[in-house]
C-alpha cells in the first residue's frame, strides 16, 4: 500500500512540475473546466427564468445539487481523467506496454499517473457554488455532517471513477473507445437531475441500475435533509460494487491485448 | 473541371471508407446520445410539470427541438475535424498536399462529408430504436416551406461547422496544442448554438446578440426553423445572415491557410 502510495506521489509531484512548465496550458484548462461549469449554471438559471420549481427543487436546491456533482466531476478529472484517456489510445497504438512493464498493478499504474492541478483548481469553483447555494439556503451543516458529504463525495468519485474505466476498457474490444468516452460524459449529466425527477423506466434504469443519480443525489440530501442511514449504505454499497466489476473487466480486457494494434 | 471534381470524389470515397471502418465506434456513440435523449426528457418533463407553457411552446415542442438537434449533431457537425487537420499539421502530413495540385480545405471537407454521411446514417439506428417510445413527444409543424428553407440552413450550418472547425485546425501552426481552445469554444457554441436550450429561452436582448454570431447559424437556426421556433418572417434576414457567416469564415480559413504556411517548416521526405 505504502509503495503504491510513493508511486503516486512521485506521479504527481512529476505531473504538477510539468504543468507549472507550460503554465499558458494550464491557464487554458482551467478556463476551460470553469466555463462548462459556468454553462451548467447558466442552463439552471435560464430555466428557472421561466418555472418555480423542477421535481419540487427550487433554484437554490438545483444548485447545490450541480455543484456536488461538478465537485465529483473535477476530482475525477484532476485524479483520473487524463491517464484513463490516454489509456484508450495508448492500447490502440501499442504504447500500453510501457504500463505493462511498471513494477505494480497495471490498471493502477495506467490510471493514476497523471494528475491535472487545472481540475483540482476547479473543484475549489464547484465547492464555492456549493457553499454558496447552501448559504443561500440558510444551510449551516455541521462538522458530522460536512464529514458524512465528504465520504460520500469519496465514494462518488470511486463510482464515476469505475464507470470511465469500464467505459475505456472497451478499446480492448473495439480498438477505438472515443465514442464510448463521450457515454461517460452523457451518463455523467444524469447526476445533475434530482431524483424524483425520474419516473417510470427511466428510474429503474438510471436510479436503480445504474448509480448515475445516487452519486451526486445521495451527498446532496445530506447537506439539504440530514443523515439518512439508506441511502449512505446504498452508496457505500453502489461504489464496492462498481469498482469490483471495473477491475473485473479491465481485467478481462487486458488479455486480448496484442500489443501494437495497427 | 471534371478532372478537379474526381480528385476530391476520391477523397470522399477513401473518407467513406475510413468512417465505416469505425462504424462501431459511431453506432456506439448514437446509442449513448440516447441517454442525452433520455437526460434532456427527464429534466424538461420535470420543468413542464408546474407550467404549460415555457417561452411560449408546449413541452412536445420542446422535446422535438432536442431531438432534432441530436439527428441534425450527427449529420452536419464537426466531430473531430479539428484535431485531425492538427494532427496533419504537427506531423508534417500535410507537406504532401503543398506539392500536389490539390486544395487542402476542399480535400478536407470531401472527407467531413463523407464522415457525416456516415455518422447521419447511424444516427438513424438507435433512433429506430427509440422511436416507439418517443413518437408521441415529437410534434412537427405542417407548413412545407419549413423544410423547404431549412435545406439551404443546412447547408449552410455544415460549412459553417466545418469551418470552425477548419479555423481552430489552422491554429496550429501558431500553438503546438489547441485542444484547450477546442473545447472552449465547445462551451460557447454549446451555449450560444442552443444546444444546452433553445435560444429563445434567453432574455430578449441577449437572444438578439446571439442572431449576430455565427455559432446561432450553426445548429439553433436550423433546428428552429424545423421545429416552428422561429416565424416565417424571421427566416429570410436569418438566412442572408447565415450566407454573410459562410463568405466571412471560408475568406479567415484561406487567411489562416495562408499566413499558417508562411510559418510552416517542412522537414525530411
Amino acid at each position: 500500500m505504502l509503495h503504491y502510495l510513493k508511486v503516486w506521489l512521485a506521479s504527481a509531484r512529476y505531473s504538477i512540475t510539468r504543468t507549472m512548465m507550460f503554465r499558458g496550458d494550464f491557464l487554458v484548462w482551467s478556463l476551460v473546466e470553469f466555463f462548462w461549469m459556468g454553462v451548467n449554471v447558466l442552463m439552471v438559471t435560464v430555466i428557472y427564468r421561466h418555472t418555480e420549481s423542477i421535481a419540487g427543487w427550487n433554484r437554490n436546491e438545483m444548485l447545490l445539487l450541480l455543484g456536488t456533482s461538478m465537485l465529483i466531476q473535477r476530482m475525477l478529472m484532476g485524479f483520473f481523467w487524463s491517464g484513463i484517456f490516454e489509456m484508450g489510445r495508448n492500447v490502440r497504438s501499442g504504447n500500453f506496454d510501457f504500463f505493462l512493464a511498471q513494477p505494480g498493478n497495471v490498471m493502477f499504474m495506467a490510471t493514476t499517473r497523471k494528475v491535472d492541478p487545472d481540475g483540482l483548481v476547479n473543484c475549489v469553483v464547484a465547492a464555492a457554488l456549493v457553499a454558496y447555494s447552501a448559504t443561500e439556503l440558510g444551510l449551516h451543516p455541521g462538522p458530522g455532517t460536512i464529514a458524512l458529504y465528504g465520504f460520500m463525495l469519496l465514494c462518488g468519485l470511486v463510482i464515476h471513477y469505475s464507470i470511465l474505466v469500464l467505459s475505456v476498457s472497451a478499446v480492448f474490444w473495439l480498438t477505438s473507445a472515443q465514442g464510448v468516452e463521450g457515454g461517460y460524459f452523457t451518463l455523467a449529466e444524469f447526476s445533475r437531475l434530482p431524483r424524483e425527477a425520474f419516473r417510470g423506466v427511466t428510474s429503474v434504469l438510471f436510479v436503480w441500475l445504474l448509480p448515475v443519480v445516487v452519486v451526486s443525489n445521495a451527498p446532496a440530501r445530506v447537506l439539504l435533509r440530514g443523515f439518512d442511514p439508506l441511502w449512505a449504505a446504498w452508496l457505500a454499497a453502489l461504489a464496492v460494487l462498481w469498482f469490483a466489476l471495473a477491475v473485473l473487466v479491465f481485467h478481462r480486457g487486458l488479455r486480448r491485448y496484442a500489443s501494437a494494434s495497427s | 473541371m471534371r478532372a478537379a471534381l474526381e480528385k476530391y470524389r476520391q477523397a470522399f470515397l477513401v473518407g467513406l471508407q475510413s468512417n465505416i471502418v469505425y462504424r462501431w465506434n459511431f453506432a456506439v456513440r448514437g446509442f449513448f446520445s440516447l441517454f442525452h435523449l433520455a437526460v434532456v426528457f427527464t429534466l424538461w418533463g420535470a420543468a413542464f410539470a408546474g407550467s404549460a407553457s415555457i417561452g411560449g411552446f408546449d413541452l412536445r415542442q420542446t422535446l422535438t427541438y432536442f431531438v432534432t438537434l441530436l439527428v441534425l449533431q450527427f449529420l452536419i457537425s464537426a466531430f473531430n475535424e479539428d484535431y485531425q487537420i492538427s494532427e496533419e499539421i504537427r506531423n508534417g502530413l500535410i507537406n504532401q498536399f503543398l506539392l500536389k495540385p490539390i486544395n487542402y480545405f476542399l480535400y478536407r471537407f470531401s472527407i467531413f462529408v463523407a464522415a457525416r454521411l456516415v455518422t447521419g446514417t447511424l444516427i438513424l439506428l438507435p433512433l429506430a430504436v427509440a422511436l416507439p417510445f418517443i413518437h408521441d413527444s415529437l410534434v412537427f409543424p405542417a407548413e412545407g416551406w419549413r423544410y423547404a428553407a431549412a435545406l439551404p440552413a443546412l447547408l449552410m450550418s455544415a460549412v459553417i461547422q466545418f469551418s470552425i472547425a477548419y479555423c481552430f485546425g489552422m491554429l496550429t501552426f501558431w500553438f503546438l496544442e489547441i485542444q484547450g481552445f477546442v473545447i472552449l469554444s465547445m462551451a460557447v457554441e454549446a451555449v450560444l448554438g442552443g444546444q444546452m436550450f433553445p435560444l429563445d429561452l434567453m432574455p430578449e436582448p441577449v437572444f438578439r446578440i446571439a442572431q449576430y454570431l455565427p455559432f446561432y447559424y450553426q445548429m439553433y437556426f436550423p433546428a428552429a426553423i424545423i421545429t416552428g421556433r422561429l416565424g416565417a418572417e424571421q427566416v429570410l434576414p436569418g438566412l442572408a445572415i447565415q450566407a454573410c457567416w459562410v463568405v466571412a469564415l471560408l475568406v479567415v480559413n484561406q487567411v489562416l491557410w495562408a499566413r499558417g504556411l508562411r510559418r510552416h517548416t517542412a522537414v525530411g521526405g
